[in-house]
């Protein structure tokens, strides 16, 4: 019961946090990229909420809207990745033998290589905005998925319902989707919210390092890019709130997986 | 420890190398037009076109992709890596000012992270239902959500700017004597950073499977027999030292990852931060060579936890777990 409160809690904490970026347009109290020069570095209070940047931009007004980048980047290449490994993972698994064992090694060597490293081989080539940022982090974020997907449906695959399914002359596909993917998902549900957390991450620190999302759109990182520049003269609130969304976002999504982690677990060894 | 095993565990590395190597060549060098100046390192006006010809040759710029990575990794083998597209000095030269420093920030943190957290965890986990035990997991995943270089940068305002007692950044003072306490001072901040994201991690991990043996019947019946608290203390913590372990490897790769955008934020000039510098001026062959470098760090990482879990776990060295 307790759980279920924090999860409850977690989960409205992140809904508030979507629902505040989504509807940044109507919320919004400055346009993101308007400039007042004669008001640059004003503390929160009157007129800025939470004050204004180097350039006099309203900070509040670009947290919504960068919140509304730095998730939906988020979002999508996670989508992504999850297609790649849900492919990936149930070739491999569902063929098995030779052709498992090939993927499998490949996907050993790809999980010990930091991913960032590939991350960055990308960015190095295309440093596009938006769509290329989301294509980076989701094509080289399925790993974990894949690995889960497969050994979910090595262990399905011989279940007496597939068998009885083969039987009747169910076609392929339908046993894959409907039998194995179905069953596949409650485990698949936590990694996804997990990859969520890390593909936020990725994109926050390569933002913050000017090598993600160009400056001209703001997300949550690229707002912080010159707040290591800002601290030192004592604009410390266009570091802290960017940055205080983002651990807020991080860890409503921690520990919402965990909650989901833990419940799946309790239920399979009840 | 069998030659058998061993060739074995190097077999992999290897493989995580080539595939490593494959995949960021190709996505590098894919883009048109884009690496074949690269290699000239700069000097594309003042090299003489047979010197264009030689280093042409020599990393097959005008053959197609899958030859010119045949050449690449014919070059690399041989310990020639290059030349950087801007600096114009050979890449492996650039890649060995920057390693030790790396390597003493990957060091000095992975030392506290592991002593940290074993203490923690043995601590939270010998005692259920204690303050400790029941702030580990909230601590942990709360410390894990911070990202590293927004601390950082509080770190930077409270003990740069605000209390003005270590550096802010840079490996070492602008005309210091570069010597050893400057560094230690320069490296307080970044290792603290990285050790505060990950020390609950992994504490957390520890302190799970040491609940886990302490449940078990081997403990109660020691605890039975009257068997010493710290005997028993120590027989826990061998058992679950060998899962710590190994997810220690597992997340070796991420926490790697993790280092280098630290290593930005301080300017550590390690390979961290030269690998996001490289990027930002598209400078492929030093790219290509930080990128193999930090790979082969993490794939001998990697074979030195395998030998230690080896050594340290009877099941392993039976075989009965394969190799």
């Amino acid at each position: 019961m307790k759980s279920r409160k924090k999860l409850v809690f977690w989960c409205s904490l992140l809904g508030l946090i979507l629902a505040m970026t989504m509807l940044s347009d109507l919320l919004a109290t400055q346009p993101v990229n308007e400039m007042d020069l004669d008001s640059v570095y004003s503390p929160p209070g009157e007129g800025h909420l939470l004050g204004t940047d180097h350039l006099g931009r309203d900070v509040f007004s670009r947290l919504l809207q960068g919140g509304k980048v730095t998730l939906a980047v988020a979002v999508l290449s996670v989508a992504l990745s999850f297609v790649i490994g849900v492919i990936y993972g149930g070739i491999s698994g569902y063929v098995g033998g030779w052709t498992d064992s090939v993927m499998m090694r490949i996907l050993e060597a790809l999980i010990s290589i930091p991913s960032l490293i590939f991350v960055l081989a990308f960015q190095a080539v295309m440093q596009g905005g938006m769509w290329g940022m989301t294509f980076i982090i989701g094509v080289t974020g399925w790993f974990t998925t894949a690995r889960i997907v497969r050994s979910e449906f090595i262990r399905l695959k011989d279940a007496d319902y597939v068998k009885m399914a083969k039987m009747f002359g169910t076609p392929v596909w339908r046993i894959l989707t409907g039998h194995l993917l179905r069953n596949s998902l409650p485990p698949l549900f936590v990694v996804t919210i997990f990859n969520l957390a890390g593909a936020v991450f990725i994109e926050v620190s390569l933002s913050f390092l000017g090598i993600g999302i160009p400056p001209s759109i703001p997300s949550w990182g690229n707002m912080l890019y010159n707040a290591q520049n800002d601290l030192l003269i004592g604009a410390w609130w266009i570091g802290v709130f960017p940055g205080l969304l983002i651990f807020l976002t991080i860890l409503s999504i921690n520990f919402i997986g965990e909650a989901l982690k833990n419940s799946g677990r309790r239920r399979f060894h009840a | 420890m069998t030659v058998k095993w061993i060739g074995k565990r190097m077999m992999l590395g290897a493989l995580v190398l080539f595939i490593v190597s494959f995949l960021s060549f190709f996505i590098m060098h894919a883009s048109p037009g884009s690496s074949a100046t690269a290699y000239y390192g700069g000097n594309a006006q003042t090299l003489t076109t047979a010197e264009k010809e030689r280093i042409s040759e020599a990393f097959a710029l005008d053959r197609p992709l899958i030859v010119q990575y045949g050449a690449w990794l014919k070059q690399t083998v041989q310990g020639n890596l290059g030349v950087s597209a801007k600096e114009g000095r050979p890449v492996a030269s650039i890649l060995g000012e920057r390693l030790p420093n790396t390597l003493l920030l990957f060091g000095v943190s992975m030392f506290f992270i592991i002593i940290g957290s074993i203490w923690l965890g043995m601590t939270a986990g010998m005692r259920p239902g204690s303050l400790l035990d029941r702030g580990l997991s909230a601590f942990s995943i709360a410390s894990s959500s911070i990202p590293a270089f927004w601390l950082g940068i509080l770190f930077i305002y409270l003990f740069a700017v605000t209390l003005g007692v270590l550096p802010s950044s840079g490996t070492g003072s602008l005309g210091g004597d570069g010597g050893f306490v400057d560094k230690i001072k320069h490296l307080i901040m970044p290792a603290s950073v990285v050790v505060l994201t990950h020390v609950g991690l992994y504490a957390r991990f520890l302190q799970e499977s040491v609940k886990a043996e302490i449940g078990s019947y081997y403990v109660m019946a020691a605890r039975a027999n009257g068997v010493e608290e710290r005997e028993i203390r120590r027989g826990v913590l061998r058992n679950a030292f060998i899962p710590y372990l190994n997810y220690l490897g597992v997340t070796i790769p991420s926490f790697f990852g993790g280092s280098v955008i630290v290593e930005a934020l301080f300017a550590w000039s390690g390979l961290g931060q030269l690998l996001v510098k490289s990027v930002m001026v598209k400078d492929y062959p030093l790219l290509m060579g930080g990128i193999m470098l930090t790979g082969l760090i993490v794939v001998v990482s990697l074979f030195a936890i395998d030998v230690l879990m080896y050594t340290l776990d009877p099941k392993l060295r039976k075989g009965e777990l394969g190799g």
